[in-house]
């Protein structure tokens, strides 16, 4: 069986070595998921586009009057369940 | 007459000896452990209880035929437990956190510097008397370090089966007090300014970015690693079924029935192991050592790369991230938001730190391959 001091000196190797492996590994995939990143990553104006469409409809469909009558309704139902 | 001394000589009083006795207590601490201190219930319980099954006279649970010999047999010296697994925990595991800030890997990586510091401490023990790890043996004990239960067995039952009990043990208890081990480690290393640091918000993921994730950490491993390609690959599938979102009933199979079911049995074979000729050595007891060791150098390498990280980038990262690197998934993140809460009570860094924390996970897989390629 090899001394103890050349067990010392191989597992210093593998922590060597290991600690580059891992390191190198890791370093690759942040390369990667950059590139990823750039091609898929999410587009800022597919975000600021939904917006704008919804308050459109809503003016359109339900007028002042409606949206009070509708109120009310939904208050009183209210009332009556509780 | 005959009859009576023939019962007699079956039951078990007659049968005991010290070392079933105090390997018994033994699950009953880790039974203690579970149900009243609530340290990893869901592994501790049935280790402890297979310690118990195990260590019956004449109970005949692990003799060829036996309920925990076929458990050990068939899940755990084939390598299958501990990789289904973690395909359950790669389908738990939301990658988001990571894939908004990439950069977080390094500290995943940082972090394993505990599992190799701790390989060159298990060789180094062999100069006390009563000592003898192989390089295999301490390269299954260093494992410990990276705080990954799955991953600990696994190479275990690869390179030191008679040693997996209480490695297993040892890597399951310390997951249990993180959250005591970690944070004297983690104020002592950095300043309360660099506690008190505040992150950018991270910014979205897309699904496309959430599915090609782990189709290309399993394409580098086959590039680079195969020997790595067991635990990383069934962990990639995992998460893939959660991402593509076309097998939500795949997906949450893997991350509900199956490992809950695998985990019983994991257990219970992990407790088989507990056997008094086995368990009761001072190598037990330098292995419980080295992992509480391997557990705080992982912290504190990780800990100083971010110290390192938020120098380079002007103070935008909060050195505290770094503890996070060890895996410990979620409990080392909720460790690193509660240290940081203490220094700034609007500072809320769990979110961050799940980046560091996912890649811990990765990073410790990628060591044990490293392990596995190198001694296997």
């Amino acid at each position: 069986m090899a001394s103890i001091s050349e067990q010392l000196y191989d597992a210093l190797g593998i922590m060597v070595l290991g600690m580059a492996l891992v390191f190198i590994f890791l370093s690759f995939l942040i390369l990667a998921m950059n590139l990823v990143a750039r091609k898929f990553g999410p587009t800022p104006q597919a975000v600021n586009s939904a917006p704008v469409a919804q308050p459109q409809r809503a003016d359109t469909s339900v007028s002042p009057l409606m949206t009070a009558v509708i109120t009310a309704a939904i208050h009183q139902h209210r009332k009556k369940v509780l | 007459m005959d009859g009576l001394i023939a019962f007699w000589a079956e039951s078990g009083i007659a049968n005991f000896d010290g070392g079933q006795l105090l390997m018994m207590g033994v699950g009953c601490i880790l039974l203690y452990l579970a149900i009243a201190k609530k340290f990893e219930p869901l592994l501790l319980l049935p280790i402890g209880f297979g310690a118990i099954l195990a260590n019956i006279p004449n109970g005949g649970f692990t003799d060829e035929g036996g309920l925990l010999y076929f458990a050990y047999y068939v899940g755990i010296e084939t390598g299958i437990f501990p990789l289904l697994i973690f395909m359950g925990v790669g389908a738990l595991t939301d990658f988001g956190a990571l894939i908004a800030n990439p950069k977080m890997l390094l500290l995943g990586a940082a972090a394993q510097f505990g599992i190799f510091a701790t390989l060159l401490g298990a060789i180094a023990l062999n100069w006390i008397p009563g000592f003898d790890f192989s390089m295999t043996d301490a390269a299954a004990i260093a494992i410990i370090g990276g705080a990954d239960g799955p991953t600990a067995i696994f190479l275990a039952s690869k390179l030191a089966p008679e040693l997996l009990g209480a490695i297993a043990v040892a890597a399951y208890s310390y997951m249990a007090l993180v959250p005591l081990i970690q944070p004297p480690i983690m104020r002592l290393l950095t300043t309360e300014a660099e506690r008190q640091i505040k992150m950018e918000q991270l910014r979205e993921v897309s699904k496309k970015e959430k599915i090609i994730f782990p189709l290309m950490v399993l394409g580098l491993t086959i590039l680079f690693l195969p020997a790595a390609t067991p635990l990383v690959g069934m962990f990639c599938l995992g998460n893939l079924m959660r991402e593509s979102g076309v097998v939500d009933r795949l997906s949450s199979t893997a991350q509900n029935e199956l490992i809950n079911i695998v985990t019983i049995f994991l257990g219970l074979a992990v407790g088989s192991k507990l056997s008094a000729e086995q368990f009761l050595q001072m190598e037990t007891l330098g292995i419980l050592v080295l992992g509480a060791v391997a557990f705080s150098i992982g912290t504190a390498s990780g800990v100083l790369m971010a110290k390192v990280m938020s120098k380079l980038s002007g103070g935008k990262i909060n050195p505290l991230l770094g503890a996070a690197g060890v895996s410990a998934v979620p409990m080392a993140a909720r460790v690193v938001n509660k240290v940081g809460l203490e220094s700034n009570n609007q500072n809320f860094l769990l979110m961050h730190a799940m980046g560091p924390n996912v890649a811990g996970v990765l990073g410790s897989a990628v060591a044990a391959g490293v392990l596995l390629a190198v001694l296997g």
